[in-house]
């Protein structure tokens, strides 16, 4: 089956691949930190106490969770021209993904602090810890730990998501292979070859998932 | 001019259901053959026999480590060259089996090894071959680990099956799609379009809330 | 009916039986003590096959363990397990744990299996929890539908692994009380325990492992009042000291 397999073709669209490589990953990363910023603030709004702020926050992290992200892409790709914003594609396409793994971040974020155990809070309360004080040096501390390998997860995920903002256009990665399909009829090197290239990516990340998942965990000893 | 092309909208509604039926169908087969596949890999999976285990780790993390979407190219354009021609529906619902039979595969598996050692030993002492035990012992135990997330899974594929519009399959998200170019309003009919996935997921969520309710109740009881 | 010939088990480099000689005959009580870590539960699970061994030969009423063309599940409905953990399946009631293995493996019909399975937890004192889950039920109570089940195959031998080492101490006696009917009712059975009273009353013979290796062999008063090893002598103090 894979007789005639051209790696010659691979060889010379390799500078190409290289490049979009380089794309999806950066736009991971920045739609990874932008993500994070964005989790924190509606997770800090889920588990507030005023209700109009945890309303909001509950109803942006549930419209994320219960449509398909394509949905989201495409609701900001057609929809922000219509309301006199023209954004090039790559921005829409890091925003929509800005705010779709930031909702799963926050939500991650909220079972890492109420996996504390309440027993810490209340040590840090009777020894007379306020509120931020027992944020910093017992809840988030201990947070950590049960936080990091669904957040690691969560990166994974936004990798692979980057490849359906080639549906707008954005040269990343699957964006490659689409190209070098329509331009030489050759689909079986280049998708072969973004799968791979999206298998390298995803070892490294599981790699990094697995030894934290092993190092960063902190439990209640007896 | 909203107004104006809201009662399009209004008009047009029925193609949305149309849509939204194709996304049940393709959503379901999926389900159901990604079930079915999932639950025989799945067992096999926990079993002893190592190198079934290590192979069909393998395909597991092929399927997690690469974008559904270039999954959906592969089956699409690749498989024509090596002489099997499918049409759209066939390779959209062959592809959406391929990745929920992989996730349910270890979700399955996570649940058969979540079932105490002592089972199988008190299940192979009374003289049951390994295939009663199974049936009679052990999975009627592991449903319980396997329900909650199996549900969930669910959720995803259907959210998953909208990227089965790159290839032209008419389900919801691509009844959108196709409506956007005459109906430029792009919040509008996307939102009409998150709205429906949440209508067919929103029942499969609570349902999995409860799931996980009950699981944690069963487990205080023991 | 069943008989040890030279049998060794290695786990790793760690030589678990040591040259095994043992025979118990039709109907004979016996009971296996020893430190732990001494292989008496390795033993008495090489009976039914929960464990394998290397070397050596071992026949089960004639049929030889060793050889692999035997019947697993032929041998095994011949022969009643009881575990430490008990390990009810937790999904279903009482009787439907005792009548399992009749309608499934001796393909016995539902209304036979019920009725036999009633018979068998009068027998251990159960009938009116024939409907309750394990989770209902106490740890003797749970231990006694174990031995129920077993009990429920008809097996020439009854095999039983620290049966009430797990139990809370006031709920041992009801479990020691079946054991002994079963045992005064000429059962071939092999217990593994520490329940020196227990092997008193009915054991024909006690046995004595430490380190994988059969130590010291005899009926229960010589054993226990005239201890002809050092070693056997040690662990008889260190259990009446406890």
């Amino acid at each position: 089956m894979l007789e005639g397999f051209n790696f010659r073709i691979i060889w010379e669209y390799m500078p190409f691949f290289m490049e979009g490589v380089r794309n999806t990953a950066l736009i991971s990363l920045i739609s990874l930190f932008l993500a994070l910023i964005a989790g924190i603030v509606a997770c800090a709004g889920r588990l507030s106490k005023w209700k109009l702020l945890r309303g909001v926050a509950i109803f942006y992290i549930e419209s994320i969770r219960t449509t398909p992200l394509l949905v989201q892409i495409y609701f900001f790709y057609f929809g922000l021209p219509t309301l006199g914003f023209r954004i090039p594609e790559l921005q829409t396409g890091i925003l929509a993904l800005m705010l779709n793994s930031g909702a799963y971040i926050a939500e991650i974020i909220r079972a890492g602090i109420t996996s504390v155990p309440s027993g810490q809070i209340e040590a840090g309360v009777s020894s007379g810890l306020n509120y931020f004080q027992r944020m910093r040096f017992i809840i988030l501390p201990q947070a950590v730990g049960v936080t990091v390998p669904p957040l690691l997860g969560q990166a994974i995920v936004l990798v692979k998501d980057t490849a359906l903002l080639s549906l707008i256009s954005v040269m990343e990665l699957t964006r490659c292979g689409q190209v070098l399909t329509s331009e030489r009829f050759m689909p079986t090197e280049a998708f072969f070859t973004v799968a791979f290239f999206y298998l390298c990516l995803y070892f490294c990340l599981k790699t990094l998932a697995d030894w934290s998942q092993k190092k960063l965990i902190f439990r209640e000893v007896y | 001019m909203i107004s104006f092309y809201f009662q399009r909208l209004v008009e047009i509604f029925p193609f949305f259901l149309k849509g939204l039926w194709m996304t049940v169908i393709v959503a379901g087969s999926g389900l159901v053959f990604g079930t079915i596949c999932g639950f025989l890999l799945g067992i096999l999976r926990a079993g002893k026999n190592k190198v079934i285990t290590r192979l069909i780790g393998v395909y597991v993390a092929v399927i997690r480590g690469t974008p559904f979407v270039v999954q959906i190219f592969i089956v699409f354009f690749i498989l024509p060259e090596w002489g099997i021609q499918l049409d759209a529906l066939p390779a959209a619902i062959l592809a959406l089996s391929i990745l929920g039979t992989a996730f349910i595969c270890e979700i399955v598996a996570g649940g058969v090894k979540a079932v105490a050692a002592g089972q199988w030993e008190a299940a192979a002492s009374s003289g049951l071959t390994r295939i009663q035990q199974l049936r009679l012992v052990i999975i009627p135990q592991a449903m319980q680990t396997i329900l909650p997330p199996l549900v969930g899974q669910y959720v995803l594929l259907i959210k998953d099956s909208s990227v089965v519009s790159v290839i032209g399959v008419v389900e919801l998200t691509r009844v959108g799609w196709v409506t956007v170019v005459r109906i430029p309003e792009g919040l509008m009919v996307f939102s009409l379009v998150g709205f429906l996935y949440f209508v067919i997921s929103y029942p499969l969520i609570r349902l999995s809330n409860y799931l996980e309710k009950r699981m944690a109740v069963q487990e205080t009881k023991l | 009916m069943i008989k040890f010939d030279g049998v060794n088990k290695w786990y790793g480099k760690l030589h678990v039986l040591n040259d095994i000689n043992l025979e118990v005959a039709s109907g004979e009580v016996v009971v296996i003590c020893g430190p732990s870590g001494s292989g008496k539960s390795t033993l008495i699970r090489c009976i039914n096959r929960l464990e394998k061994f290397q070397k050596g030969e071992l026949y089960v009423d004639g049929m030889p363990l060793h050889d692999h063309g035997t019947s697993l599940t032929k041998l095994r409905a011949d022969i009643g397990f009881v575990f430490q953990q008990f390990h009810l399946y937790p999904h279903m009631t009482a009787l439907q744990n005792v009548t399992l293995a009749p309608i499934h493996v001796r393909k016995v019909s539902k209304k036979d299996a019920e009725a036999l399975g009633r018979q068998k937890l009068i027998r251990v004192g159960l009938e009116d929890k024939a409907d309750a889950y394990p989770t209902q039920l106490s740890g003797g109570q749970q231990q006694r539908v174990a031995i129920a089940r077993g009990l429920a195959m008809s097996p020439k031998i009854m095999l039983f692994d620290e049966p009430t080492s797990a139990l809370d101490p006031e709920m041992i006696g009801e479990v020691l009380d079946v054991m002994v009917k079963l045992a005064k009712e000429g059962m071939t059975m092999c217990v593994v325990t520490h329940e020196m009273g227990f092997a008193r009353q009915v054991a024909d013979r006690v046995i004595f492992m430490d380190a994988g290796q059969l130590i010291e062999t005899g009926p229960p008063t010589q054993f226990f009042d005239n201890p002809q090893t050092k070693r056997a002598a040690q662990f008889i103090s260190k259990i009446l000291t406890h």
